[in-house]
């Protein structure tokens, strides 16, 4: 005789995968109310991405709590500004703008690099300098918009900060390399790597 | 209240603030030493990594590592006490704090590659660091002096008409812990303008609003980062105001770089000027608008305050 399948809770089964991961990641705030969203919106009501795209916080975290998977790949979490206002008004602690940094993360771990290929210059500039820089990809389009003013500055940028009485933007060499081979040991490196890759591999198909 | 330190601090670098808007920095310095505050600026200090953390290239363990690194060398120097002059490395280094001092696993993991790499100096154990008690916001620290800037000599700016936007990742990041003042009416700048003799319009429609860089939408997403930026801009004209103080170089970089931008596409004028803090409190002061407030860098100049400050008799040191 078949057994009968009842739909039951099934203890010990896990049927939380995602939320359960959002939950445990090293970027959520250990306490993050994901499970505890009772959909009442206020997060939307406050979100700039809300009130000027097709994003919905609310909504993004009603698919999270279905364990919708296909959250991952949907281009609407790069809608986000990380602004936290959601964060910083919900009621029960939940935090949809956590919750796609996560997101953003498994996409990226899943190796899709589109949305971020062309911020790779922020972190080659952090391991050959020690600090980060505007993308340089967006260099000419910020010249663009601002005028020419902009670049004629950052040309004298040495010289102004000198007469402000500041030191160098640089750090010394040896904390460079130090910096270069702790985050090589994080894979950090690798990841950049990977980017890298992925951006000759898009060059060469055009 | 939490205590906030006036020594042994480390003016924490920000990238933004470096290449942008380095007036930030040398107002903070002539600041700290008016007011009698003991800190130190440090070559070896590292960038946060905040900007690449919020467009996603950074995971959470590489900038939690290069937040140890940096932790170790203010411990190193004897200047534990960090206050930072952007509101993203704010942000970051208390997170990157609580994650070393609470979870044992991570801290392991990174303080085995701190052996690896032969930078024993490096290694962490709990408590090193205390996110409520050693990192701070500079504003924070002149916060805290409220009392000795109201009697410092100023020049009058009280006709100016003056809003505040506070920045997100200092008020609703670890809005739980520690940011001081009110989190639905944020007003610790108001407070600091206060204390140089000047009103502020306090309360505005979107006065909690992001600024618009959202990071990414800056760049990959310009026209949707815009119209973020200009619904604060439509409030701040209706109150009319010529002046907005900010607390991170990112907002004030989104403000004062693409408000002609704005002010094109919405063929609208918003005669509005930005500056740190930093910047409005040395002004006040009387600090030289070039060799100390920086605003050559600037891309609104800043008229009206430096108006004021040319009909101001010179202030009495």
């Amino acid at each position: 005789m078949d057994i009968m399948e009842f739909k039951t809770i099934k203890i010990g089964k896990n049927n939380n995968k995602l939320t359960d991961s959002i939950i445990k990641d090293l970027k959520t705030s250990k306490d993050i109310g994901v499970l505890k969203c009772i959909q009442c919106g206020m997060c939307t009501s406050v979100c700039p991405a809300s009130r000027h795209s097709e994003y919905d916080s609310r909504e993004i975290s009603k698919r999270v709590l279905e364990e919708d998977e296909s959250l991952i790949y949907d281009d609407i979490i790069w809608n986000c500004f990380y602004c936290y206002t959601c964060h910083s008004v919900c009621p029960v602690g939940n935090s949809v703008s956590e919750i796609i940094q996560v997101l953003r993360q498994k996409a990226i771990i899943n190796e899709e690099f589109e949305q971020i290929v062309t911020f790779l210059a922020f972190g080659e500039s952090l391991l050959e300098l020690g600090i980060g820089s505007i993308p340089i990809e967006y260099y000419s389009e910020l010249i663009e918009v601002i005028g020419n003013d902009y670049p004629e500055f950052k040309n004298k940028l040495d010289e102004i900060r000198e007469e402000l009485g500041l030191g160098s933007l640089n750090l010394p060499d040896e904390d460079v390399k130090d910096i270069g081979n702790i985050l090589e040991k994080t894979g950090f490196k690798d990841r950049l790597e990977k980017i890298r890759a992925y951006k000759k591999s898009i060059n060469s198909e055009q | 209240m939490k205590k906030i330190p006036d020594k042994d601090i480390l003016i924490f670098k920000s990238c933004l603030i470096s290449g942008e808007y380095p007036g930030v920095e040398s107002s903070t310095k002539y600041l700290f030493d008016k007011l009698g505050v003991e800190y130190v600026v440090e070559d070896r200090q590292s960038c946060c990594t905040g900007l690449g953390y919020y467009y996603d290239l950074f995971d959470q363990y590489s900038t939690t590592a290069l937040a140890a690194r940096n932790f170790a060398i203010a411990r190193e120097i004897g200047h534990k006490n960090i206050a930072t002059m952007c509101s993203t490395c704010y942000a970051i280094l208390k997170k990157s704090c609580n994650i070393l001092n609470e979870n044992d696993k991570v801290r392991n993991k990174i303080n085995q590659i701190f052996k690896d790499s032969k930078l024993d100096n490096l290694i962490y154990s709990p408590g090193d660091m205390d996110s409520e008690g050693n990192i701070f916001h500079v504003a924070e620290v002149l916060w805290s002096k409220k009392a000795e800037i109201k009697d410092l000599p100023m020049i009058d700016l009280s006709e100016l008409k003056i809003a505040t936007h506070h920045a997100c990742h200092y008020f609703k990041v670890h809005y739980k812990e520690d940011s001081i003042g009110n989190k639905r009416n944020p007003l610790l700048l108001d407070d600091l303008a206060n204390a140089c003799g000047t009103e502020t319009i306090g309360w505005y429609d979107h006065k909690k609003t992001t600024c618009g860089a959202g990071f990414r939408q800056r760049y990959a997403n310009l026209d949707l980062s815009l119209s973020v930026t200009a619904d604060k801009l439509m409030s701040l004209k209706e109150n009319d105001v010529d002046t907005l103080l900010h607390m991170c170089p990112n907002c004030q970089m989104q403000f004062d770089r693409y408000q002609p931008v704005i002010e094109k596409n919405l063929n609208t004028k918003f005669n509005l000027a930005h500056l740190n803090i930093a910047q409005f409190l040395a002004l006040a002061m009387g600090a030289d608008p070039y060799k100390v407030v920086g605003i050559q860098t600037h891309t609104v100049s800043p008229d009206k305050v430096l108006e004021k400050i040319k009909q101001a008799s010179p202030v009495a040191v």
